[in-house]
């Protein structure tokens, strides 16, 4: 039983840009972002933020379909998050923090920052707008990421906490592939 | 005269497990280590010729090993040093066993794929050296097998795979009316070991520094064996523990082998992850990937044909590193949906027209996996069978070593 795979794979009727699908997000983030969409309760981020603890010990993975290729992408960006954390660290300094990484420097597939840039579908050079597309939409996942995460990170026995939980923060040193974001 | 107990010893790579036929559990069970003096001590000058006499085994050479120096006579399951090995055997009997080897029956055991060079060895020393009343060798997963007879959705036969898990490595055997089916042996080399460092390496990523460096690995085995249990999914389970803390999370107390302070010491994952190991390699590997339902699978598959059926429905655990909660369970399952795809693909095939008789898979766990081997033994030994079968001193001088080659397989449970 390898690692686990998305379940948006078989999606379809979404627009796939590198490799990303821009998968309608359940983000009820502030300003009504071009993705969201009240409808949808259970998103690829929900779904990631599940499958990083288990995803985290494996090393080989072998993608499936678009669904995957996001499905890495938040991964590593979750992990990028943690490793901002230290065992000190306040939640509104947390949330500060992690808010500026959402925003600055977004890296997409197609970058030569990401790690995994050559296992992913090349994007088409002659359409630049593609590539402005697709890192306005990984932004608003960035930020929907670290809003959902925080909360998460930061509550011990269901009660929340002022530091980060030592049970995320042992994920620090575990990279899903072998791989992290910078 | 009544007849006294047969003696019963399992000599396994790490630990020998030693006792009387008809316990439930080896009297004795020590490291298979013996520690012999150092060269120097015995200068040609000081010869008084007691010097072969002075050694230890066990846990004796272990706490000794400053002016002894350790050797293990046993290398992968087959004996390496003889000679080692009949002073071990000496001590085993006289010092731990106490007893007198010519009033007793002897059972010994034997790894898979054995020489039969090796038992003549072995009669030889037990019959010349020792003078004992009879000998018996039998094969581990036979004894294995028989070990499972106890537990209560056993079909008591001798066809079954055995899975025998220890600390070093871990061997699927499968077994036909009770003779191994050498070509199809399977190995996987993830162990106890292998998960001890496993949680250990988990505790030190979720900065356990309270553990002093020299307790770490004894707190990590502990913590294993204590805490661990198979899980159904390892996604599942993380969401389990976020759900309910109180009922997941653990702490475990513990005391500083040097100051004798105590600390505690916060366990999470690790509990259902460490038997996971089995079923997912590449937690702790990089180079063997292949879970263990597959390679029973496997292995399974590569039997002759006519047999499958049986070992499928007796699949047997035994050693240390099998006994975490619900370990049978998971893999019974995992292992019955391998091969109902398979039938299922099968059936697709033929277009309907085939309808395959279900393959009933049984993994059978029971109390005494632990020692499985030894209680094996001590239950094969307590039969009229046990006497029949095995080879006397008198036929031992009439024919020589040469009859030990062949031990006869027990039918049943008189």
């Amino acid at each position: 039983m390898p690692a686990y795979h998305s379940s948006f794979n078989e999606t379809e009727d979404v627009r796939v840009i590198n490799g990303i699908p821009l998968l309608p997000l359940a983000s009820q983030g502030r300003g009504t972002s071009p993705y969201a969409n009240p409808s949808v309760t259970y998103d690829a981020i929900d779904e990631a933020i599940e499958l990083f603890r288990p995803n985290s010990y494996f090393k080989n993975f072998e993608i499936k379909g678009n669904g995957d290729r996001l499905l890495i992408y938040v991964i590593l960006f979750i992990s990028q998050c943690l490793n901002k954390l230290r065992a000190t660290t306040t939640q509104s300094e947390a949330v500060k923090m992690l808010h500026t990484l959402a925003v600055t420097n977004v890296v997409i597939p197609a970058d030569a920052g990401f790690p995994l840039q050559t296992i992913y579908p090349q994007l088409n050079a002659a359409d630049r707008m593609e590539g402005d597309q697709l890192r306005q939409y990984l932004q608003q996942v960035r930020l929907a990421v670290v809003q959902r995460l925080v909360p998460i990170v930061y509550s011990v026995d269901g009660q929340p906490s002022q530091t980060p939980s030592k049970w995320w923060l042992c994920f620090q040193k575990r990279h899903f592939m072998g791989k992290a974001m910078h | 005269m009544s007849q006294l107990p047969p003696v019963v010893i399992d000599n396994g790579t790490g630990y020998t497990k030693m006792g009387f036929a008809g316990n439930t559990d080896p009297q004795f069970v020590i490291p298979t280590v013996i520690g012999l003096p150092n060269q120097s001590r015995y200068g040609i000058a000081s010869r008084r010729g007691i010097e072969d006499l002075d050694f230890h085994i066990g846990n004796e050479a272990v706490t000794n090993s400053k002016s002894y120096g350790l050797n293990y006579p046993i290398r992968h399951g087959q004996i390496d040093n003889w000679d080692h090995m009949e002073r071990y055997w000496e001590q085993s009997i006289f010092k731990y066993m106490r007893c007198e080897p010519e009033d007793h029956y002897f059972l010994l055991t034997e790894p898979p794929l054995n020489a039969p060079e090796n038992r003549e060895q072995m009669a030889e020393i037990f019959f010349e050296s020792f003078n004992v009343q009879g000998l018996y060798i039998a094969v581990q997963a036979v004894l294995a097998l028989a070990a499972s007879w106890t537990a209560k959705k056993s079909h008591q036969t001798l066809t079954g795979t055995v899975i025998d898990s220890g600390d070093g490595v871990t061997h699927v055997i499968p077994v036909a009316e009770g003779y191994v089916l050498g070509s199809s042996i399977k190995h996987i080399p993830i162990a106890g070991r292998d998960i001890t460092a496993f949680v250990q390496q988990l505790l030190r990523e979720h900065g356990e520094s309270s553990i002093p460096p020299e307790d770490s690995l004894d707190v990590a085995r502990r913590i294993k064996e204590q805490y661990s249990y198979t899980c159904h999914d390892m996604a599942k389970e993380f969401t389990k523990f976020d759900t309910d803390p109180s009922k997941y999370y653990k702490t475990f107390d513990a005391i500083n082998s040097i100051n004798q302070q105590s600390y505690r010491v916060d366990i999470g994952y690790e509990r259902f992850l460490a038997p996971e190991v089995f079923f997912n390699p590449e937690l702790v590997s990089s180079d063997f990937l292949t879970p263990l339902p597959e390679i029973v699978d496997n292995c399974i598959q590569v039997s002759p044909i006519d047999t499958r059926r049986g070992l499928y429905s007796n699949i047997v655990l035994s050693g240390g590193s099998t006994m975490f909660k619900d370990f049978g369970k998971r893999l019974q399952r995992d292992i019955k949906r391998i091969v109902d795809g398979r039938v299922r693909k099968s059936e697709e095939l033929s277009g309907g027209r085939l309808q395959a008789k279900p393959i009933d898979v049984n993994v059978v766990a029971h109390k005494k996996q632990r020692h499985a081997v030894w209680f094996g033994g001590s239950i094969m030994a307590c039969t009229d069978q046990f006497y029949q079968f095995s080879h006397t001193k008198a036929e031992y001088e009439e024919h020589g070593p040469s009859i030990c080659r062949h031990n006869r397989v027990f039918e049943s449970l008189a």
